[in-house]
């Protein structure tokens, strides 16, 4: 059955996180850019995360709509990164070249941390 | 001392169609899943099969039948040795596969200087062993080959096979 995507936008540290659940194809262009536009103007964040640890399906639709999400987020000088891809969709950014400009974490703690910085 | 023979010839694992209606791609991708599931395909190589089937029977509803939905996508799955091939056919006559025969370069597509969707046909040459593509009049067949067994341990260099009958990209 098609699960519909759907995205939460918190902040942490300083970093906007958006949280994406569901299937990111065709279908998901109005939430994803209606996430990333509530992430950026929340708190101007230098860093946006694209969690996709509760996704379980990406299609080419849904890679286009990520890389027009990094073209806005780099021409406003915001890095990207992306955090909780399964094994086979990080191959996928690897085939594509998008983990050449989208840092790629484990998981969700592990971006926020590493974007973070160490502890003082 | 024991040993799995497989069989000599091809063997159908499943023959279905579905309308073509944007999503029916979930469909074909599980229905294919379950046919090749006791094919030995590593997890991984699934993966990729799921990910070429679902590009491809995308590509058959929107490029070759044009999204109407009285007219099917076929799929059908065979396991001939170590290879398993489904065969995806649309009825939209000569097309391209992906509905463009534009190589993806992320850089450009960042730069605005090429579109950011594009990606379907890329993908597919890159998920599966082989690719080809044939048109018989109104059928457009494009052909997924994957293999199984010992042969999937070849290292997978990505891209599609050099075919006699393989479309020129």
């Amino acid at each position: 059955m098609r699960k519909t995507c759907e995205a939460a936008v918190r902040e942490l540290g300083g970093t906007a996180v958006i949280e994406l659940t569901g299937e990111v194809d065709g279908g998901a262009a109005g939430v994803l850019n209606a996430a990333y536009e509530e992430a950026v103007t929340q708190g101007e964040p230098r860093t946006v995360v694209l969690d996709f640890a509760h996704v379980g399906y990406i299609n080419s639709t849904g890679i286009a709509l990520i890389v027009s999400v990094l073209a806005r987020a780099r021409a406003e000088r915001r890095k990207v990164v992306a955090s909780g891809l399964s094994e086979h969709y990080r191959e996928i950014f690897d085939i594509t070249r998008l983990s050449d400009f989208i840092e790629v974490f484990g998981d969700l703690d592990a971006a926020v941390s590493q974007l973070a910085g160490p502890a003082t | 001392m024991t040993s799995v023979a497989r069989p000599a010839g091809p063997r159908r694992l499943a023959a279905f169609a579905v309308p073509s209606e944007p999503g029916n791609e979930r469909l074909a991708l599980a229905q294919v899943a379950e046919a090749v599931a006791a094919s030995g395909l590593p997890p991984a190589r699934m993966e990729r099969l799921k990910t070429a089937v679902a590009e491809a029977t995308m590509n058959a509803i929107e490029h070759g039948n044009q999204g109407r939905p009285d007219i099917p996508v076929d799929v059908e799955v065979v396991q001939d040795g170590d290879d398993i091939i489904v065969a995806i056919t649309d009825l939209g006559g000569e097309h391209e596969p992906g509905g463009s025969v534009e190589e993806p370069d992320l850089l450009l597509k960042l730069e605005g200087e090429q579109r950011a969707r594009g990606w379907g046909l890329f993908l597919i040459r890159n998920m599966v062993d082989a690719m080809h593509v044939r048109t018989d009049g109104p059928r457009h067949t494009i052909q997924l080959i994957m293999r199984a067994g010992a042969a999937a341990a070849v290292p997978h260099t990505g891209g599609s096979e050099g075919g006699g009958d393989e479309e020129d990209l």
